[in-house]
């Protein structure tokens, strides 16, 4: 019992030096593509996929790369983090991998284990221009281009239609500015005989945060725009904190929290919005594919827009941050050659359209967004049109991007979930991250 | 390594000549031994070592060690949620262990009773402990949510307004106590055990003499388990430390790692999250020997201590 105990520990570390010893080559690894002579070129393509609810249909789309090439590819998806890291640091990473999302590729790109695609995407025909230039903003550092998007996110404000008649307000027209949406929101929360919310007009960090848009939209992010400065205490980040904090202290902290407490799943009838308890709320193009509203509520009487911009700034209307799914190759590929032509494939409007149409995610590709299966998916163009909008951005990433954003975390409890005044607080981690990425960029 | 002392000693300690056959015996042996050692000498001792090493340096997945000697530990000192990290695990081992104790004693000394049903009673106390601990965990943030949940809505028929179980970080802690008591089957399996052992001769001369139930208690089943509390303390303790998955799960539900306000935020949960969300693998393995130094002081003071305390009857 005790040395289990004892080993619990040691595996911790095991874990954390295996990491490293698969670094020098030699070791394990037995059969991969790579270990063939370039001349006869690969056996077979591996890809790692950290998301993927359907593992099959995935392997399906890629068996269509066997098909036209004779090259067999193998995807492993879900695959966590970790592995990822370690197989990153290993002699024999796969060929592709495709993160969730794109916050974590500049710090793997400041560890050199992303290749960088300037080359491949030259010599393979990857057309740069049919890309949206918002979601290509997580890959680029400079010239640099670390990964692709394959497929991203944009958020849009989703409102229920019955629960605005209910309340008096047109069930057809949604907030038109920051400050209505505060307007309906109240007039949308609903509290029982002993002070219980049993409806909440709006709750900013429902069903997770979205900082990122609301500072967009007061005019700012928590980076320079080109990534190589920390602006954590800038007025547009101290705003979008403050905006938010009010849904807390106007209805109370402790009562919204417990509310939020009960609300159900994300995925499931019980989910706030889909339950009808929360009337307005900030979620994905995904919402409206066949796998969410019409799978979990059908008959949810429903309507979305782009989030409204605040009253003195009507011409951020339209304002989106794309985030999503990037692709890259890992720097230690065996063969680039073969991997660069399997990712020049992915990136096919072709294939970006049949694959983000099975999972109604955005298509990063122009040509791919005017795909008709697209147009059968009602509302879905409301999040086309958003990505392709002049005010669409991308998020802003950068080698510290994961502590970073972890502390931002932290702010945002502290504001919303504790009443906390945020300046200090964006302050105090301005002084912690300027430097950090300072000294980050100086070592790339 | 026994083979070869017993050798040595059949010897006292003069160099022999070792007839063949216990030359032979001596690499069979080994040859028997050979798969622990290499996998222990391959999977432990090096990774412990590279991890040393690490600690040392600025670990980079694909780059040469950087060797900056002490500036890991020097930052860890430095770094506030280091101390956040070790506060809230140090909450868990000063409350959660001896309250895992005492109750357990408390069941152990109920389960031992002779009543009808006395088997289907201890099934049902170490049910919960072969329950996987995800699963476990899971199931206590439904019982657990404040307005749904079964705890809540309990405690409402008693006229108490629950607290928010998961989203205040005052009661994250105790909720994760209340999911550990819960799985404290297997402590209370070895308590019984322990409560067994106790000689009968002893209870029954106290029972000639007039002691009552407590003082019987207190004079004679405590000190006679106390070896056990030992061992339950220290396994507790060691755990307590490395407490990780039922952190990690509920910090996740409740927003992210270390949620709500970083009040879960425990040291190994801190430590994964150095090590492979944030990529600073030298600083999370100084971390890693800094939890073992910690846990090895811990473990020596409470074996010193316990000299005074424990009673060995063999």
């Amino acid at each position: 019992m005790l040395i289990k105990r004892f080993s619990t520990l040691v595996t911790v570390m095991i874990v954390i030096a295996l990491l490293a010893a698969c670094a020098p080559a030699a070791t394990q690894a037995p059969d991969t593509g790579g270990a063939q002579p370039p001349a006869s070129g690969p056996e077979k393509l591996r890809v790692w996929i950290e998301w993927g609810d359907n593992p099959a249909q995935l392997q399906g789309l890629f068996d269509k790369y066997t098909e036209k090439t004779g090259i067999k590819v193998e995807v492993n998806a879900p695959v966590e983090i970790d592995k990822i890291l370690a197989a990153l640091s290993g002699s024999e990473p796969p060929d592709v991998i495709v993160l969730s999302g794109g916050d974590q590729i500049k710090s793997l790109a400041k560890e050199n284990v992303v290749l960088q695609l300037n080359d491949i995407i030259n010599s393979s025909g990857i057309d740069l221009n049919d890309i949206f230039p918002a979601p290509m903003i997580q890959c680029k550092q400079g010239d640099k281009i670390w990964c692709l998007p394959w497929g991203t996110d944009i958020y849009a404000l989703f409102w229920n239609k019955d629960l605005f008649e209910d309340a008096g307000l047109d069930p057809n027209t949604p907030p038109k500015t920051m400050e209505e949406l505060v307007e309906f929101a109240d007039k949308l929360t609903k509290v029982d005989d002993k002070g219980n919310l049993i409806q909440v007009g709006f709750i900013p960090d429902f069903s997770w945060s979205h900082t990122d848009l609301y500072v967009r939209m007061f005019g700012g992010f928590w980076y320079n725009d080109d990534g190589t400065q920390v602006t954590l205490d800038s007025q547009p980040m101290i705003d979008a904190l403050k905006w938010q904090q009010q849904f807390y202290t106007k209805y109370g902290v402790d009562n919204v929290l417990k509310f939020t407490s009960a609300l159900g799943e994300y995925m499931s009838p019980d989910q706030g919005f889909y339950a009808g308890k929360i009337a307005m709320m900030v979620d994905g193009e995904w919402q409206v594919g066949p796998n969410f509203i019409s799978k979990f509520k059908p008959e949810l009487n429903y309507g979305v827009t782009p989030f409204p911009p605040p009253a003195s700034h009507p011409e951020r209307a339209n304002t989106g941050v794309v985030q999503g799914t990037v692709a890259f190759i890992p720097a230690g590929v065996k063969d680039k050659e073969a991997a660069g032509k399997l990712f020049a494939w992915m990136m096919s409007p072709e294939i970006i359209a049949e694959e983000m149409y099975a999972n109604s995610n955005l298509p990063t590709s122009r040509k791919a967004s005017q795909d008709p299966r697209f147009k059968q998916i009602k509302n879905f163009d409301i999040f086309i049109n958003l990505m392709a909008s002049p005010n669409a951005t991308g998020a802003i990433t950068t080698p510290i991007n994961q502590e970073l954003s972890n502390e931002l975390g932290l702010i945002e409890e502290k504001v919303l979930h504790a009443g906390e005044e945020p300046e200090p607080l964006l302050k105090e981690a301005q002084s912690k991250f300027a430097p950090m990425l300072e000294e980050a960029l100086k070592g790339k | 390594m026994q083979k070869m002392d017993s050798v040595v000693s059949q010897s006292h300690g003069k160099p022999v000549r070792w007839s063949k056959k216990t030359r032979h015996n001596f690499w069979l042996g080994m040859a028997f031994l050979a798969p622990w050692s290499i996998g222990f000498l391959l999977f432990t001792m090096y990774p412990m070592g590279a991890s040393l090493i690490y600690s040392f340096s600025e670990y980079h997945l694909r780059a040469p060690l950087k060797w900056i000697g002490l500036t890991n530990y020097i930052n860890l000192f430095q770094d506030k949620l280091f101390y956040t990290a070790l506060g809230n695990t140090a909450y868990m081992v000063v409350i959660g262990v001896p309250l895992t104790l005492l109750l357990s004693f408390f069941c152990a000394i109920l389960l031992n009773l002779k009543v009808p049903g006395q088997s289907i009673y201890r099934v049902i106390y170490y049910l919960p402990s072969i329950v996987p601990t995800i699963a476990s965990t899971m199931l206590w943030l439904w019982i657990l949510n404040p307005s749904s949940g079964l705890m809540n809505t309990l405690l409402g028929l008693f006229g108490i307004q629950g607290p928010n179980w998961l989203k205040d970080p005052l009661w994250a802690k105790p909720s994760l106590i209340l999911l550990a008591l819960w799985g404290m089957g297997g402590t209370i399996i070895i308590y019984l055990s322990g409560l067994q052992d106790v000689p009968l001769s002893l209870i029954e001369a106290a029972q000639l003499d007039g002691a009552s139930w407590w003082q019987r208690l207190i004079h004679i089943t405590i000190p006679m388990v106390s070896p056990i509390t030992l061992f339950n303390l220290i396994t507790g303790v060691i755990g307590m430390f490395q407490y990780f998955a039922q952190a990690y799960v509920f910090g996740n539900t409740a927003g992210s790692i270390g949620s709500p306000l970083n009040s879960t935020l425990f040291y190994s949960v801190y430590l994964y999250q150095t090590g492979f969300l944030f990529l600073k693998m030298g600083y999370a393995s100084a971390m890693a020997w800094i939890l073992f130094f910690i846990i090895l002081g811990c473990t020596i003071l409470l074996f010193r201590v316990s000299n005074r305390y424990t009673y060995y009857s063999g």
